[in-house]
C-alpha cells in the first residue's frame, strides 16, 4: 500500500509543480497518472523514488515515509522500486547485458560491482530476464544500437532485476509507435497479473489508459483533478477526458489486435 | 518554421543640411554621417581614419628617426620609403570619399546606402598599410634563388650525410740509415698481399739548413689502392713524425691504376741537433694512404637524429601523460554542472576556469622559454612546457566532456538503488571515457607535433638539433631532421586518427 499524503513540490525556480497531492495505491494496482504536459506528472513519480525531493507532505509504503529516507535506507528502499523513462535512459555505450545486471547494483557491494563483477546467481537471473523480455539475441550488442521498442525491454529488464514490488513508468511509450506502445503496456500488464507487481504508469492516450488502467488519477496544475476506478475509466467518453486533459487528447488509434502477441 | 522578413527602414532625417555635414565630414572624417544620423558608419570612419592616420605618423617617425625637425622628418620618411605616398594617396582619396558621402547621406530624402565604396576604400588603406608595415617583398621570393636552391636541395635531400664510409689511415714504410756505413743496409722487401717501399739508395745524410741538401731517395712503392692519395711522410730516429714537403707543400702522390707510384724525395733537414743525433741511425720514409674499411655505416648526424628524434616523441608523451594525470581531477572543479550547487563552488569553477584559459592562451614555446629559465635547458623544459599547456587544454575539454553528460542515465542507475560510486562508475565513466580518449589522442598529436620544435628554445629533441645545425648552414644534417619530424608526424596521424576513429 502506497499512500500519498499533501505532497507539495515547489523547484527552487518557485514552479509550484505538486499541490496537496493525496491518494492512495493498493498493493496490486495498476495505477495510471494522467494530464497534461507540465501537470506534474514525472514529479509526482519522481518524488515517490526520491529522485526528486518533495517540498513537503508524506509517501508512506507499508508504513515507512519515504520522504525521509537518507542514505542507506534510501538506496535499500529504492531497490525495491524500479523506474522506466520515457527515454529509456539507458547507458547508450554500454552492453544490453551489462545495462540489465545494472539493475542489481543496489544488491552488490561496492568493490565488486565496480569492476563488473556479479554474482552467479544475479547473472542466471540476468539471463532469465532477458529470456522473459524476449531480448536474448540483443544481449550482447550496444544499448544504443537496439531500436526504441528493444530498449524500453531493457529498461524494463533492468527495473526487473531489481526484484522490485513496486514499478513507475514516466510516459513509457511516448518516444514509441502505437504497435510497440501496446507490446510494452502488456508487458507490463503481465508483470502486474503475474508477478502482482504494482505499476503506477503516467499516459497519454485515453485508450491505452482505459485498456490498461485499473484505476486513475488525474492531475492539472499539479492537483488531483481527478480519481477514477477501473469502470469509470471504461465508461469515461472522450469529453470527460478532454476536461482533465485539455484538447490535446486523443487516441492512440491502433487497436490491441495488431499487437504481436508474445 | 517562422519566415523572417526583412524590413528596410527608412533613412532617418538628417540633422543636418548637406552642406554642413559634409563640411563637418572635412574637419571630422565620419562627423558629418553622424550627424546625419548614420551613427555607425559615422563611427566606422572615424575610428578608421585616427587608427591609419597614427599608423602613417608612427611609420613616419620610424623612418625618420634619424633626423631632427618635423619638416625634415616627414620629407625624408617619404624619400626613404616612397610606399608611404602611396599610402597617403589613398587616405586622401577616403577622405574626400567621406565627405561626398556625408553630403550624399545627408540629402533630404536619401535613400538608405550600403555604403560599400567607402568600406571598400577602407580596406585599401589598411591593406596598404598593413603591406608596408609587414615589410612585403615578393621579389625576395625569386631573387637569391640561386643561393636557396642548393640549400634546399641539400635539406630535401639530405641522404648523403645519413651514411658514412670509415676510413683510417694505412702506413707503410721504408727504413733508410743515415749516415751511410761500410755495411749495405737493407732496403725493403717486395710483398705479395700488402703495399710496400722500396728506396734507393738505402742509407743517406739529412739536408743542412744553408749548407747542403740531403740524399735523393728514388722511392717506389707497389700494392697500393689505386687513385687513392697517399701522403709521404718521415719518421726520424727519435719517432718524431713529419710530412714531406717540396716547396713548402705537403707531398702527396697518387697511384696508379696498378697501385704504383715511383718518387723521388730528398731527406729533409734534421729536426734534432745534430750532436742529438750522433752515431748510425735509422729513419722511416713512410707513406700513408687513407683506405676504407668495413661497409657503410650510419653516420654519426643520422645517430643524432634517431636519439633525439626517440626523445622527442618521449617529451610529448611524457608531457600529455602527466596532462592527463593533472587535466583528470582539475577537470571535475572545472565543470559548471558539477560546481554549480553554491555560490563558493561557483566561484572555484569561475577561477579555475580564468586560470585555464590564461595558461592555455601563452603559446608552449613562450611556456619553454620560461621552462627554461627554471629548469635549464633541455628535455624536462620542454616536457613542464607542454605539459602545462596539456592541462589547461585537456582539463576545457574534459571538463565541457563532463557538462554534456546526460543526466537521464546518471537517474536511472541512481533509481536502482545504487550508491555513489557505483552510479559513477556505471553512468558516468562510460559516457565520459570516449570524450576523454579522443581529446587525450588528439592532445598527444599535438603535443608530439609540439616537441619538434619545442627544441628551437632550448626545450630538448630534435628541435634543438634542427636549430643547431641550421645555425652552422649543416643543411644536410638540418635536412635528416626534418625528414624525421615529417615522417613521425605523418605516422602519427595515421595512427592517431585511426584511434579516434575507433574511440568515437
Ligand atoms: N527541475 C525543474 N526546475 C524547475 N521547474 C521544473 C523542473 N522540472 C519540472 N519543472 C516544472 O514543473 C512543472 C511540472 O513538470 P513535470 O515535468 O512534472 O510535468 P509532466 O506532467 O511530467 O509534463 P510532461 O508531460 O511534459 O512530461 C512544469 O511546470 C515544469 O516546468
Ligand atoms: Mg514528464
Amino acid at each position: 500500500m502506497l499512500q500519498i499524503k499533501n505532497l507539495t513540490k515547489v523547484y527552487p525556480d518557485g514552479t509550484v509543480a505538486l499541490k496537496n497531492v493525496s491518494f492512495e495505491v493498493p498493493e496490486g494496482e495498476f495505477l495510471i497518472v494522467i494530464g497534461l504536459s507540465g501537470s506534474g506528472k514525472s514529479t509526482l513519480l519522481r518524488c515517490i523514488n526520491r529522485l526528486i525531493d518533495p517540498t513537503e507532505g508524506q509517501i508512506l509504503w507499508n508504513g515507512v515515509d519515504l520522504s525521509k529516507l537518507e542514505g542507506e535506507e534510501l538506496r535499500k528502499a529504492r531497490r525495491k522500486i524500479g523506474m522506466i523513462f520515457q527515454n529509456f535512459n539507458l547507458i547508450k555505450r554500454s552492453s544490453v547485458f551489462s545495462n540489465i545486471m545494472s539493475g542489481r547494483l543496489g544488491y552488490t557491494q561496492t568493490l565488486p560491482s565496480m569492476l563488473g563483477r556479479f554474482t552467479k546467481e544475479d547473472i542466471d537471473m540476468g539471463k532469465n530476464v532477458v529470456e522473459r523480455l524476449g531480448i536474448t539475441d540483443q544481449m550482447h550488442k550496444r544499448a544504443d544500437e537496439l531500436s526504441g521498442g528493444q530498449q524500453q525491454r531493457v529498461g524494463i529488464a533492468r527495473a526487473l532485476m531489481q526484484e522490485p514490488e513496486l514499478i513507475l513508468a514516466d510516459e513509457p511509450v511516448a518516444s514509441l509507435d502505437p504497435v510497440l506502445a501496446h507490446s510494452i503496456l502488456k508487458t507490463l500488464e503481465t508483470l502486474n497479473h503475474e508477478d502482482g507487481l504494482t505499476v503506477i504508469c503516467s499516459l497519454h492516450y485515453l485508450d491505452l489508459v482505459q485498456r490498461y488502467g485499473s484505476s486513475v488519477v488525474g492531475l492539472r496544475e499539479g492537483e488531483v483533478v481527478y480519481r477514477g476506478s477501473r469502470e469509470d475509466v471504461r465508461k469515461m467518453t472522450d469529453e470527460q477526458f478532454k476536461e482533465i486533459y485539455g484538447a490535446e487528447a486523443e487516441r492512440v488509434g491502433a487497436s490491441i489486435e495488431g499487437v504481436v502477441q508474445e | 518554421m517562422q519566415s523572417r522578413r526583412v524590413i528596410s527602414k527608412p533613412q532617418k532625417e538628417s540633422l543636418v543640411s548637406p552642406i554642413i555635414a559634409a563640411i563637418a565630414s572635412a574637419l571630422i572624417p565620419g562627423l558629418g554621417q553622424i550627424l546625419a544620423r548614420v551613427v555607425n558608419r559615422g563611427l566606422i570612419i572615424l575610428a578608421s581614419f585616427i587608427t591609419s592616420a597614427g599608423l602613417l605618423i608612427w611609420r613616419i617617425a620610424t623612418e625618420g628617426a634619424r633626423y631632427t625637425g618635423w619638416k625634415t622628418i616627414i620629407s625624408k620618411a617619404y624619400k626613404l620609403n616612397p610606399f608611404l605616398y602611396l599610402i597617403t594617396i589613398l587616405m586622401i582619396v577616403t577622405y574626400i570619399y567621406a565627405i561626398v558621402d556625408a553630403y550624399l547621406t545627408a540629402r533630404p530624402g536619401a535613400k538608405k546606402s550600403k555604403a560599400v565604396g567607402m568600406i571598400f576604400m577602407i580596406i585599401l588603406v589598411f591593406f596598404a598599410q598593413g603591406w608596408e608595415i609587414g615589410q612585403i617583398d615578393l621579389g625576395a621570393l625569386v631573387r637569391d634563388a640561386d643561393e636557396a636552391v642548393p640549400a634546399l636541395t641539400k635539406v630535401m635531400w639530405p641522404w648523403a650525410k645519413a651514411i658514412s664510409h670509415p676510413e683510417e689511415f694505412r702506413t707503410s714504410y721504408v727504413e733508410v740509415q743515415t749516415p751511410c756505413t761500410d755495411v749495405a743496409f737493407p732496403s725493403g722487401e717486395p710483398k705479395t698481399d700488402e703495399p710496400y717501399l722500396i728506396a734507393d739508395p738505402t742509407c743517406g745524410v739529412p739536408s743542412e739548413v744553408e749548407v747542403s741538401l740531403g740524399t735523393e731517395f728514388h722511392v717506389i712503392g707497389r700494392n697500393f689502392v689505386p687513385g687513392n692519395e697517399v701522403e709521404i711522410w718521415w719518421k726520424d730516429s727519435a719517432n718524431r713524425e713529419f710530412h714531406h714537403r717540396v716547396d713548402g707543400d705537403y707531398l702527396i702522390v697518387t697511384p696508379d691504376k696498378n697501385g704504383s707510384f715511383d718518387i723521388s724525395v730528398i731527406m729533409p733537414y734534421r729536426t734534432l741537433t745534430p750532436a742529438a743525433e750522433e752515431g748510425v741511425k735509422t729513419w722511416q720514409i713512410q707513406a700513408r694512404q687513407l683506405i676504407s674499411v668495413g661497409g657503410a655505416v650510419a653516420s654519426d648526424e643520422l645517430k643524432l637524429a634517431v636519439e633525439k628524434m626517440i626523445e622527442t616523441i618521449f617529451i610529448g608523451m611524457m608531457a600529455t601523460f602527466f596532462g592527463i594525470l593533472l587535466a583528470v581531477p582539475v577537470s571535475f572543479i572545472a565543470a559548471r554542472n558539477l560546481m554549480s550547487h553554491s555560490p563558493v563552488t561557483m566561484v572555484i569553477y569561475y577561477l579555475v576556469r580564468t586560470i585555464l584559459n590564461i595558461i592555455r592562451s601563452i603559446e608552449p614555446l613562450i611556456w619553454a622559454i620560461i621552462a627554461v629559465i627554471v629548469v635549464g635547458l633541455g628535455p624536462f623544459a620542454g616536457i613542464l612546457a607542454l605539459t602545462l599547456h596539456s592541462l589547461a587544454a585537456l582539463a576545457k575539454l574534459y571538463s565541457e566532456a563532463i557538462e554534456s553528460i546526460d543526466s537521464g542515465q546518471i537517474e536511472a542507475i541512481q533509481a536502482t538503488g545504487a550508491n555513489w560510486f557505483q552510479v559513477i562508475s556505471f553512468a558516468v565513466i562510460p559516457q565520459i571515457i570516449p570524450p576523454f580518449v579522443s581529446f587525450t589522442i588528439y592532445r598527444w598529436d599535438i603535443n608530439i607535433r609540439m616537441s619538434t620544435v619545442i627544441g628551437f628554445v632550448g626545450g630538448g629533441g630534435i628541435g634543438y638539433l634542427l636549430a643547431q645545425w641550421i645555425r652552422i648552414l649543416d643543411y644536410r644534417s638540418a635536412g635528416i631532421a626534418v625528414w624525421f619530424i615529417a615522417i613521425t608526424v605523418a605516422i602519427l596521424d595515421f595512427v592517431s586518427a585511426d584511434i579516434r576513429e575507433k574511440f568515437v
